[in-house]
């Protein structure tokens, strides 16, 4: 099948996921204690404000109305008021999305490439089963929760050692406003260091495991030994005929690692005080800020299946049978 | 006597059962004597007996209860007690001791965990069942529903369904097994795939076998490994989730969990003082989802012969 | 000189349940422009053969002994130096072609890379190439385009051969090439080799386990069992005259692909388990004819006619096996005796 297909087929099935994931939001919303007013409308407004949001969230009208008017709405970026801070909760999260993309984004990206490529030495390196960095140490990362991790972090490096800041993303009276001279600055690297350390390690681990499990299954595949005959040198095995198809089953856990590192990010996030969508969701939620809960999930659930998009795709192109399914 | 054929019938279902449940044991005994060959199987298992053991004589084991205040000989609360003879692992901010809140925690971390991968595993061989051996239609439709249940964000999506439906036990569970079953589902699935073109399936298709009879009586003990090894794995991932939804602050304020005692502390803001408050629990945890990766993996090594040369 | 000689080869592998000896010293040659048949059951230790010569097996294994490539002993060569001789001077079809093919590769492209790797050609011509190879063995050339899971079994053992024949080598070593295929594509492919050989003028290793494919496209033939050469002759005087029971059990056993109407007989049990070290024959405890000498002492290497050899203890009474060979109840016999 052509890829072209299967893009398309892929983003009609992103779409689908996206409808699903509003309507889970919509049904546990409405069952969320109190009556659906208090769900969307903030008790503490006065009753005219609250009349008016009542009547344009149409909290008034019967259930299936309500659904279709919560679709337009979410579509249309209105995603109601901020109980909390008395804001449009899009004004809210915007530039919370920010701050989690850039700790999240960096972190993704450094952790498959290091992740590939030590995964790829250690297995080409073969020190035995239990080699410290190719299993014992990615093992044990796996086995404890990342919000652990970070706490540790913060025991030694901030407490102990005082090498890092325990919170935050800048200091304070660091506030300067174009986004630019925000993040590009030393302060900023300053409290980035650790959360991003953190992150990136656990995010590692398991394409580390799996492209080193799968590097030593391809070695032994006929087609390997075939490249070898042929002649074409040993580099070109390694890198056109090993690595290449090790990394297919690195693509084909492109899911779980997604899922992991939306977990991850949310209690990485909630350690080091981190001002980005997983923990202004947590405190939403603690403090019952129904409008800003529902929409900063919508918001990482539709990152999130994006980025399983862009995996899928990328699998299709690294392995021409995926796209057969 | 005579028998009755109705006496029969009745009787047959509970015969069937208890022969299914003693075959489902030996199977599983057998899948552990597999794991118990490798040096890194026995450590596993010894640390999954160990928790076991924990969990089950919580009550004989803790020397206080989970949420008792404990005194110093001259009745002063002993708060952020460091390590020490009378406790080990130190105590907390409200004066609770760590190690018995430990041992308590081990209880609840197992049940949920268990009962959730269990549940999980149930529903995905089942699904994985039934689309890999139908194929077609059945298939793409069950296939399409497990990719949009990947695109579900598992930790924040149980924030919120803890929020609305509440932090009972039986709510975690279900919202975990809820998710849990896609990973089984596409696992088992690809596995089936390859089972049914093996001969025994026409074999037995030709023999005029019902479909359900060869799903379960001929593919299904064939994916049994497969699904062992998954469950296996699946505890430690739950107990992992467990952790984190409780330190989010979604626990069940009336029982003690590792993740929960993490909460506790993060919340107190006593880590800078009381280190013992946060590592212990964190071992913890590290050392029970070791184990259960030990025995997973070696039980992989032993099932999957190519990963054994290396 | 030889174009391939092989003394006293070794190999051993190293496992959990102690060293495989799967080659234990044998020699044979391949002279230019000749065909020669290595046969034997599956874990005769042939693969492993053919693995040695292109210096394909694994880390696990150790071998000894001498691999020469003309005058040059590929064993100790750099592997830069290797590499030129691979494909070059020898290519492959291996034993599993089905998945020599790099499955996310297209086909064409994996004939290219072996093309460019060794002359200094454009991309456009080696894919030229490609494509008259691919009409040497009968395959469409658009379909150079594809990727292996778009081929069946029969075309990817095509495309392997055309790959096989890309740079013009001076031997090509056919693994089994026909195994796994039905019996139609089996004969298909039986030809093709044939006629290429007649064709291009290259010496094929033909290894294999059926004994009948080889009666009629080698001039030389190694029959291997237990890791040891059982009989090495030229192939006439072999087919007319075995001097190995295990020969004769072979030609008793294997149906020719071109359809043999002799009666089938299979030989009882399966070769030795080559971690266990033996002291006789390996073949004894299967052969119908051993004496106590047999099951204690290696049999040498003798010359039984000019130039053709045979291991066994009992060459002298080999008329009067031969007529016993040659009935069914011999080998039956030998299998209810066993059970
Ligand atoms: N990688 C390996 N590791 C250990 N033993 C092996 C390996 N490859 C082959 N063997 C053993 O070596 C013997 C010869 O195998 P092989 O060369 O494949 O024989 P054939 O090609 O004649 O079937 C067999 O007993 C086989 O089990
Ligand atoms: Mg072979």
């Amino acid at each position: 099948m052509d890829l072209r297909i299967f893009i398309v087929k892929r983003l009609l099935l992103m779409l689908l996921t996206l409808l699903v994931l509003m309507t889970i939001t919509f049904i546990l919303f409405r069952i969320a204690p109190g009556d659906p007013v208090a769900s969307m409308v903030s008790a503490s407004l006065n009753p005219g404000a609250r009349e008016s949001l009542t009547r344009s969230f149409g909290l008034d009208k019967p259930m299936h109305i309500q659904y279709l008017l919560y679709l337009k709405n979410f579509l249309r970026g209105d995603m109601g008021q901020s109980f909390y801070y008395r804001l449009p909760v899009t004004q809210v999260l915007r530039p919370k999305l920010v701050n989690t993309l850039v700790l999240v984004g960096p972190a993704t990206l450094i952790a498959l490439i290091m992740g590939v490529l030590l995964g790829a030495l250690t297995a080409a390196r073969r020190a035995g089963k239990l080699d410290l960095f190719g299993t014992v140490i990615p093992l044990a990362i796996k086995a404890v929760p990342p919000f652990w991790t970070s706490m540790i972090a913060l025991l030694i490096f901030s407490y102990r050692l005082d090498w890092f800041p325990s919170a935050g993303l800048r200091s304070p009276g660091h506030a300067a406003d174009p986004i630019l001279e925000k993040l590009l600055n030393a302060d900023f690297f300053h409290h980035l260091a650790l959360p991003l350390t953190i992150l990136t390690l656990h995010f590692l681990a398991q394409p580390l495991l799996t492209m080193r499990n799968s590097m030593l299954d391809v070695q032994g595949e006929d087609f390997v030994e075939m490249a070898r005959a042929k002649g074409i040198g040993e580099r070109r095995v390694i890198y056109h005929h090993w690595i290449r198809n090790a990394l297919l089953p690195v693509a084909s856990i492109a899911p779980l690692m997604i899922g992991a590192i939306v977990g991850g990010q949310v209690l990485v996030e909630t350690v080091f005080s981190w001002p980005g969508l997983g923990r202004e969701m947590v405190s939403a939620i603690n403090g019952y800020d129904y409008p800003v809960a529902q929409a900063s999930f919508l918001i990482i659930g539709a990152v999130m299946i994006g980025m399983n998009l862009v995996a899928d795709i990328a699998y299709a192109v690294l392995d021409p049978r995926v796209r057969l399914e | 006597m005579e028998v009755q054929p109705g006496h029969e019938r009745r009787r047959s279902p509970h015969h069937t059962l208890l022969r299914g449940l003693r075959s489902l044991f030996k199977a599983i005994s057998g899948q552990l004597n597999i794991v118990g060959t490798s040096r890194l199987g026995r450590l596993g298992l010894a640390g999954l007996v160990f928790f076991i053991a924990l969990g089950v004589f919580a009550a004989y084991l803790a020397p206080y209860g989970p949420y008792e205040h404990v005194v110093y000989p001259d009745g002063k609360p002993a708060t952020l007690e460091p390590p020490s003879r009378a406790h080990p692992a130190g105590t907390t901010l409200m004066s609770h001791d760590v190690l018995s809140q430990l041992i308590w925690g081990t209880r609840r971390t197992l049940v949920i965990a268990l009962a959730a991968s269990f549940s999980s595993i149930f529903i995905g061989t089942n699904i994985g069942l039934a689309a890999g051996y139908f194929g077609g239609r059945t298939d793409n439709i069950l296939m399409r529903i497990t990719d949009v249940a990947f695109g579900i964000p598992f930790l924040p999506f149980a924030m919120v369904a803890l929020m609305t439906l509440g932090t009972e036990d039986i709510i975690l569970i279900a919202v975990m097994t809820s998710v849990g079953w896609r990973t089984p589902a596409r696992i088992i699935r690809s596995q089936v795939l390859t089972l049914r073109e093996r001969p025994f399936v026409s074999v037995a298709e030709s023999l005029g076998a019902s479909s359900g009879r060869i799903l379960y009586r001929h593919i299904a003990p064939n994916i049994l490994p497969l699904a062992f090894i998954t469950t296996i794995l699946f505890v430690g991932e739950s107990a992992l989730v467990e952790a984190s939804v409780s330190f989010l602050g979604f626990g069940n304020p009336e029982s003690i969990s590792w993740g929960q005692m993490l909460f506790y502390c993060f919340a107190s803001q006593r880590m800078r003082v009381a280190w013992w408050w946060s590592v212990t629990p964190g071992l913890a945890i590290m050392l029970l989802v070791l184990s259960v990766f030990f025995v997973g993996r070696t039980y992989e090594e032993v099932v999957n012969p190519r990963l054994r040369e290396w | 000189m030889a174009l391939l000689e092989i003394s006293n080869l070794q190999v051993r592998y190293k496992t959990k349940r102690g060293q495989v000896r799967a080659v234990d010293g044998i020699s044979f040659q391949v002279e230019e422009g000749q065909n020669v048949g290595l046969i034997g059951e599956s874990g005769c230790g042939k693969t492993t053969v053919v693995k040695s010569v292109l210096r394909l097996l694994p880390r696990t294994a150790e071998n000894e002994g001498i691999v020469s490539f003309e005058g040059r002993d590929l064993l100790t060569l750099e592997r830069s130096e290797l590499d030129k001789i691979r494909w070059k001077g020898i290519a492959l079809v291996p034993q599993s072609a089905m998945n020599a093919l790099n499955p996310v590769i297209r086909i064409g492209d994996q004939i290219v890379e072996a093309i460019q790797a060794h002359e200094p050609t454009t991309r456009k011509s080696a894919r030229e190439r490609a494509a008259e190879l691919f009409e040497l063995v009968g395959l469409d050339e658009q379909r150079l385009n594809e990727h292996p899971h778009q081929f069946s079994g029969g075309m990817k053992q095509r495309a392997v051969i055309a790959m096989a024949l890309a740079l013009d080598p001076k031997l090509v070593i056919a693994d089994e090439p026909t195994t796994g295929l039905d019996v139609l594509v089996q004969d298909q492919i039986l030809r093709q080799i044939e006629e290429i050989h007649r064709r291009l003028n290259v010496s094929v290793l033909f290894v294999t386990h059926d004994i009948g494919i080889v009666a009629e496209t080698c001039q030389r033939i190694a029959v291997m069992y237990a890791g040891k050469i059982a009989e090495y002759a030229d192939a006439r005087p072999l087919f007319e005259r075995p001097y190995h029971p295990y020969t004769l059990g072979l030609m008793k056993a294997y149906p020719s692909v071109r359809g043999s109407k002799r009666e089938l007989v299979s030989i009882p049990g399966s070769p030795p388990d080559l971690v266990v070290r033996f002291s006789g024959c390996g073949f004894a405890p299967r052969c119908p004819f051993a004496r106590d000498i047999c099951h204690q002492e290696a049999p040498e290497m003798v010359e039984t006619e000019s130039g053709n050899w045979a291991a066994c203890h009992r060459v002298g009474d080999m008329d009067q096996l031969r007529k016993e060979a040659g009935k069914a109840v011999t080998w039956t016999q030998m299998a209810a005796n066993q059970l």
